[in-house]
């Protein structure tokens, strides 16, 4: 079999794959849309305003609510030493008193 | 038209046998490239599915959250500024929220607890989130011993798990009543951690978060565009770990591009000019060193971009967990909702497999454009 | 020029295929370094005929060779080619004859894949791949089926009896089976002319008189040689009909104007 044959397959192959995703994607978007849809229902009736993503500290687990600056959150000494820190950065615009 | 094909499919045929005469170089090139595609497609991935989960899950979160701060830190505050906020036009409800965090020595685990009265919990009774179950091994009916301030032993009992597709967003949750909240924390009375506002028009969120700030000049208000925000910058790409991955990854693609584009060796030289010398034009021989690139590029694009998929939505991106846990005890079971965005994979394509092909192209121009009697004095 | 059978090279008796007027090449021109590697030659190659250019090294006799075979431009001079290249320009030649030295640079690439066949001094051949994918190569980008080339290449092979080396690599051949691999390369595109550079230089005496009957067979079949060499095995060959000798890029024994 030549071989621009064979790679020609393993590339329609390949491109297949990726339609299937793509069409994964689509199909999956239905039955997400009832867990999502149910979550969003948690969070109404829970008043809840973060995602679960890191529990290691107050200021990363709620970063919508977290003061300014994630570091002195519990002492003037306490450096930043959690990575996730370097994920979640400080909030933007807060509205302070004038 | 069909010499032009075949001529392409000839000219295929050469740098495919061409590639294979270097198994291991090219396989170790293509292994690298494959990753390189695959963290960088999975970071796209993950960072997509989950903003559009935190975009449309938090599209419940209140319309407003009023903190208060005490030197500069956030206090509990004062349920009595209820009143006076409900007056505010525009403003449909103020409700207290009581909410904090909980850290259980036994497990190291930090679990954030919320007082509601929602689905009616019982007296001594907790709703807790399915990461707590799996952390703790409890089911319902089992109990949950809680410390209080005064450090004696509470114990509750588990009236329900949430439905672990509510991982996202309580996971680490432990629901209980609002008398059994206050007394557990000997939570001050008359206070409450915050106060959430409901607005009838949306539109009109920022001239109410102006008023309150103005009347109440020890809070200070949350809105809930600001509360998204913030989750746009954490999974943005410009944002903190992101970026050193994502740099690394850009990074080590540019050094081993950067390699082959510096010089062809000898052999790939004395090879162009065997072909120039036999009746290959300049043209052929590009032609060819292009297909070179592009085989390899293309298979690496596609199978890098394809694993990526399969890894953030079928094996929720398990690779990241490392990274993403950090310190966490509690860590929550990504199961993410695919999206997929053209455009971010449009750009990545033109990143890696642009480059690449024209790394392969032109360090080949000079030596195809050699006379080809070149090759008749070697 | 001398012709094998004594006489003087009578023109109505020969037809002419390639021709050569007052053709001159330099290197490095108007630099300190000027060459001149072939000054003021005229001379015409016969249809049919094995054509030997002797001459010792440094005489110009590769030069000439690119010159003839479509690979260099002369820096001045004529080169006409008689009866062949004209499908390559399908419309636009006059006539029977081409001038290639005013012709553009595709036109040239395409005369030389079509009409000339050559064989190398160090053979040229890639290694790593096939002997049939080396036989095929030089007709890769000429479009044409690739079922087409293999069944030519097979035939060619057999022809010079190397076809049960088809699947070897080159690497593992000995210099006369290399030799006539060059050899079926250089016939894939089915040529008008064969050119040869030394092509017994790498070669023993034994196998240089094969090379001599291959070359035999090669004029039954039709075609014209030109070969360039200083070994007398070649140039003293019964074989040769015409030997042109150089020295210092100039003919040699006068050049008469054909």
């Amino acid at each position: 079999m030549r071989n621009s044959t064979l790679f020609l397959t393993l590339i329609c192959c390949q491109l297949l794959i990726c339609a299937s995703f793509v069409l994964h994607a689509r199909v999956s978007r239905a039955s997400a849309g009832a867990r999502l849809a149910s979550n969003r229902e948690l969070v109404r009736r829970l008043e809840l305003t973060d995602l679960c993503l890191f529990t290691e500290a107050r200021y990363t687990r709620h970063p919508a609510m977290a003061d300014r600056h994630a570091a002195f959150q519990d002492h003037p000494m306490a450096l930043e030493h959690f990575p996730s820190g370097s994920l979640v950065t400080p909030p933007d615009f807060r509205r302070e008193a004038p | 038209m069909n010499r032009c094909i075949e001529r392409h499919r000839n000219i295929l045929d050469f740098a495919l046998s061409s590639l294979l005469r270097r198994k291991g170089k090219n396989l170790s090139l293509l292994s690298v490239y494959t990753l390189i595609v695959f963290i960088i497609a999975s970071i796209v991935f993950f960072t997509q599915a989950l903003k559009r989960e935190a975009a449309l899950v938090l599209d419940g979160a209140p319309d407003l959250v009023v903190q208060r701060m005490v030197a500069g830190r956030h206090d509990p505050i004062p349920i009595a500024y209820r009143e006076r906020i409900a007056a505010i036009r525009g403003v449909s409800e103020v409700r207290p929220r009581f909410w904090g965090y909980y850290y259980e020595a036994v497990t190291g685990a930090n679990f954030t607890l919320v007082a509601s009265n929602d689905g009616q919990p019982s007296v001594k009774s907790v709703f807790i989130g399915s990461g707590v179950a799996r952390n703790s091994s409890l089911t319902e009916g089992d109990f949950l011993p809680l410390r209080d301030v005064k450090g004696t032993p509470v114990l509750f009992t588990v009236g329900k798990v949430f439905p672990s597709a509510s991982e996202l967003v309580a996971a680490d949750l432990i629901q209980m009543r609002e008398d059994d909240f206050r007394t557990l924390f000997d939570f001050p009375t008359g206070r409450a951690t915050d106060l959430t506002v409901s607005i009838r028009n949306k539109g009109e969120v920022k001239t109410i978060a102006a008023k309150i700030a103005q009347q109440f000049p020890d809070t200070r208000p949350i809105l809930k565009s600001e509360m998204l925000r913030t989750y746009d910058s954490v999974f943005d790409w410009r944002g903190g770990m992101v970026i050193v991955i994502l740099s690394v990854a850009v990074l080590s693609f540019i050094i081993f591009a950067w390699d082959k584009a510096t010089g062809l060796s000898a052999e790939e030289r004395k090879e162009i000019g065997i072909l120039k010398s036999i009746g290959w034009e300049t043209g052929d021989v590009l032609l060819m060193k292009s297909f070179e690139g592009v085989v390899i590029s293309l298979t690496a694009y596609l199978a890098g971009v394809s694993l990526a998929y399969a890894h953030v939505f079928f094996f929720s991106a398990s690779l990241f967990e490392h990274t993403l846990k950090g310190w966490s005890v509690l860590y929550p079971q990504f199961r993410l909702a695919p999206v997929v965005d053209p455009y971010l994979f449009c750009v990545l394509f033109f990143l890696t497999v642009g480059p690449y092909i024209v790394a392969t192209i032109v360090p080949s121009w000079l030596a195809a454009t050699v006379d080809p009697d070149a090759a008749m004095r070697s | 020029m001398a012709r094998r059978d004594g006489g003087p090279r009578r023109r109505h008796e020969v037809l002419t295929v390639i021709e050569l007027i007052e053709v001159s090449k330099f290197f490095n021109a108007g630099k300190a370094n000027q060459f001149i590697a072939v000054d003021g030659l005229s001379c015409a190659i016969g249809r049919g005929e094995v054509t030997i250019l002797k001459g010792p090294s440094g005489s110009g006799k590769t030069t000439l060779l690119t010159l003839i075979g479509c690979m260099a431009r002369p820096t001045s001079g004529r080169i006409l080619l008689h009866g062949i290249g004209k499908e390559c320009l399908a419309g636009c030649a006059v006539g029977d004859t081409v001038e290639i030295t005013s012709l553009p640079e595709r036109f040239l690439t395409s005369i030389r894949r079509s009409a000339f066949g050559f064989i190398f001094q160090h053979f040229n051949l890639v290694r790593g791949i096939t002997v049939l994918e080396n036989v095929m190569l030089p007709a890769y980008p000429t479009g044409e089926s690739l079922h087409e080339v293999r069944r030519r290449a097979l035939d060619l092979l057999e022809t010079f009896s190397i076809s049960r080396h088809a699947g070897a690599r080159i690497e593992q051949l000995s210099g006369g089976e290399m030799q006539r691999v060059a050899i079926a390369r250089a016939l894939i595109n089915d040529p008008v002319m064969i050119i040869a550079d030394e092509p017994t230089a790498h070669l023993d005496s034994k196998l240089s008189i094969e090379f001599m009957e291959i070359v035999a067979g090669l004029k039954t079949a039709g075609k014209s040689v030109l070969i360039a060499s200083h070994d007398p095995i070649v140039y003293d060959a019964a074989l040769a009909d015409a030997v042109i000798e150089m020295r210092d890029g100039r003919l040699v024994g006068g050049g008469t104007r054909p």
